[in-house]
């Protein structure tokens, strides 16, 4: 399909961040592409250190790019200066894994949803502000009662629920949510996941959702791209995905999910062998090719480029025709 | 009647702390057999984690008071133990892995000498023995014994996992407790990982209780399931009962929780409210006020666990003998 007739929200092309270690380069995340199209959940899906936070950073800026560029909204953001990119934060927030530690423990609950409003000037005058504060509480579902609680005194839930009040508070179109739901129990997790969601419907967000988990990420995107050292390896429709899934990586990393299902109509596992390999100085390969079933000659000529196998399913590997 | 390993009867651990009485395990019993895997699943705060050091005899003191309770392990209760002899039970009779492998390693020691010190405690004298029997323990556990010169800072996350098992597995524990050993890792390396404790369970003769919050991860490995809501057991079986049979409505709400990988966009179902603070649990179920089955007498008297053949769930609703859970009706 061509990008033009889609409403894309965020591009991302080529975008490449190193970092310079004793050892060598770090290529953390090496020629990442993709779009997300406005009101759309992209799930990025890959295990630690496969460079889908550090994405999710450059993404926002708040890590510079080495290089490659960021479109948002048509403009690109690539080389705006620190000021520039202040005013465009009101539109792009992020949501954190861990919400004990992204808040304050020495502010109130009414605290912290205040700080971003007052940082960014959005509405003046305290009675106002303090109005939209408890609007956004009760968006998030936090009683009213809470507002003159501390972080340490609320459960993990309630405390996302502020990470996600204090995100909104700045009316955004696009979040970054990275492993929102990863530090909460289940049934606290389909909680907060509910709540993203219908938060979604009901003011058009635009989500970047980064996750280890496929279960949570299955859930929740709309188009999903699978991460390896620092490259997407597939890029399809979540069912698609799911369904078909073509690169051997992702073939594995789907059979590794643990399903809470006894006796009848389990799939059979097949195991991943070894780990993932260092992500400094890495030869121009496939970089799955050592914990591959397939791998073969023509695995070490180059690092496989997506390539689109069917409308909209794109992946990289050598030897994706033959293993169809 | 199959032997078992372990029986905790009526075990009641408190925390006193200044703020109040923590209720941690309120009346919990239950075994484990020979060569069984039992799976301890529950949400944070349910008390799973109290109830597997209760079994070490190492709930802090204080705040960690054990109130009631008898812990038969191997035939002798480790709660009447003096602390020498408790020293010899831990390690030789049963072993624990912990969730973060990192912090269960000592970083200035190599891996072969921490497994071969844990051998030489439970009564081997002669060194070099323990280091030959470390560097089997590890190829045990799946790591070349030419590695046993290597410290924790030189392996992944998965490979020190290993390690802890191996340690765990050095002195051929009769049980091992497992307290969500794979949480901390990816996906494809807890695969390894819960593939590894299976195959070992069959080798060794080890028995197991899995703690783990993770219903993926307790039908991967487990024979038998209990289910943990504040403080109780609230329903026990085998795997089959527990996720193709289930009887309680907690258990319920948690496979409703799920994502579910099959179908998709659908609203999630959670469970309302949260778990009550064990610092003030109500007078009844514990469960009543998030159960949607709820009936005024629930809130009145804590429910007994009652038998259904193998299968226990501690549930007043079943005093009417035609109910259902929801889960069962839709087949």
């Amino acid at each position: 399909m061509d990008n033009k007739e889609k409403d894309i929200l965020l591009e991302v092309r080529d975008l490449k961040k190193y970092f310079d270690t004793p050892k060598g380069k770090l290529h953390a995340v090496d020629g990442v592409t993709f779009t997300v199209e406005r009101g759309k959940t992209l799930g990025i899906v890959g295990e630690s250190g496969c460079g889908k936070s550090t994405t999710g950073r450059c993404i926002l800026k708040l890590i510079e790019p080495t290089s490659g560029k960021i479109i948002y909204n048509g403009e690109d953001i690539t080389n705006y200066s620190s000021r520039k990119m202040r005013k465009l934060r009101t539109e792009m927030q992020m949501i954190f894994q861990d919400p004990f530690s992204s808040l304050d423990p020495r502010q109130t609950v009414m605290q912290a949803i205040c700080e971003p409003i007052y940082e960014h000037k959005l509405i003046r005058g305290k009675k106002e502000v303090e109005k939209r504060a408890l609007e956004l509480m009760e968006t998030v579902g936090l009683a009213p009662r809470l507002i003159n609680t501390y972080p340490h005194e609320l459960d993990g839930g309630r405390r996302q629920r502020i990470g996600i009040a204090r995100a909104l508070a700045l009316n955004p179109k696009l979040v970054i949510c990275d492993e929102p739901v990863s530090a909460l129990d289940v049934s606290i997790q389909a909680q907060i996941l509910n709540l993203m969601k219908q938060l979604q419907k009901e003011l058009g967000l635009t989500y970047v959702f980064i996750t280890h988990d496929l279960s949570v990420v299955k859930y929740f995107s709309d188009e999903i791209a699978v991460m390896y050292l620092g490259q997407l390896v597939e890029k399809a429709p979540s069912d698609e995905l799911f369904e078909r899934p073509l690169h051997p990586y992702t073939q594995k990393l789907l059979s590794a999910i643990p399903l809470p299902i006894v006796g009848k109509k389990k799939p059979e596992r097949s195991l991943i062998k070894g780990e993932i390999t260092s992500p400094v100085n890495l030869p121009d390969e496939c970089r799955f090719n050592k914990r591959c079933d397939f791998r073969s000659e023509v695995c070490l000529k180059g690092n496989p480029q997506l390539q689109e196998i069917s409308p909209n399913h794109f992946v990289a590997c050598s030897r994706v025709h033959e293993l169809m | 009647m199959k032997e078992n390993i372990l029986e905790i009867k009526d075990l009641v651990v408190h925390y006193e702390t200044d703020e109040g009485c923590v209720r941690a395990v309120n009346n919990v019993s239950f075994s484990i057999g020979k060569k069984t895997i039992l799976g301890l699943v529950g949400e944070t705060g349910a008390g799973k984690t109290t109830t597997a050091l209760s079994i070490l005899n190492l709930v802090p003191n204080p705040p960690g008071v054990i109130k009631n309770g008898s812990i038969i392990l191997n035939g002798v209760d480790v709660l009447t133990l003096p602390e020498n002899k408790l020293q010899e039970v831990r390690g030789k009779d049963v072993a624990m892995i912990f969730q973060d492998p990192m912090t269960a390693l000592n970083p200035v020691m190599t891996i072969g000498e921490q497994i071969a010190e844990s051998i030489m405690l439970h009564g081997e004298k002669d060194k070099e023995k323990a280091l030959a029997r470390a560097k089997e323990m590890l190829e045990h556990v799946g790591i070349a014994a030419s590695r046993s010169g290597d410290y924790p800072h030189q392996l992944s996350g998965g490979m020190r996992q290993r390690v802890v098992i191996a340690i765990a597995l050095a002195c051929n524990p009769r049980l091992l407790i497992a307290d969500e050993p794979t949480t901390a890792l990816d996906v494809t390396i807890q695969a390894q990982i819960l593939e590894l404790i299976k195959e070992l369970n069959r080798k060794f003769d080890t028995s197991m209780l899995l703690i783990t919050h993770d219903l993926g991860v307790v039908a991967e490995v487990c024979d038998e399931v209990a289910v943990m809501y504040a403080g109780r057991i609230v329903e026990w079986g085998t795997a089959d009962e527990v996720f193709n049979h289930t009887l309680h409505p907690y258990t319920e709400g948690l496979f409703n929780s799920l994502p579910n990988l099959r179908k998709r966009g659908e609203d999630l179902v959670p469970i309302k409210g949260m778990m009550p603070d064990p610092m003030n649990l109500p007078e009844g179920c514990a469960f009543a006020p998030r159960c949607p089955y709820a009936v005024p007498q629930c809130e009145k008297e804590v429910p007994e666990l009652i038998k259904r053949g193998t299968h226990l769930v501690a549930c007043r609703a079943y005093e009417d003998g035609n109910f259902k859970l929801r889960r069962n009706s839709n087949g």
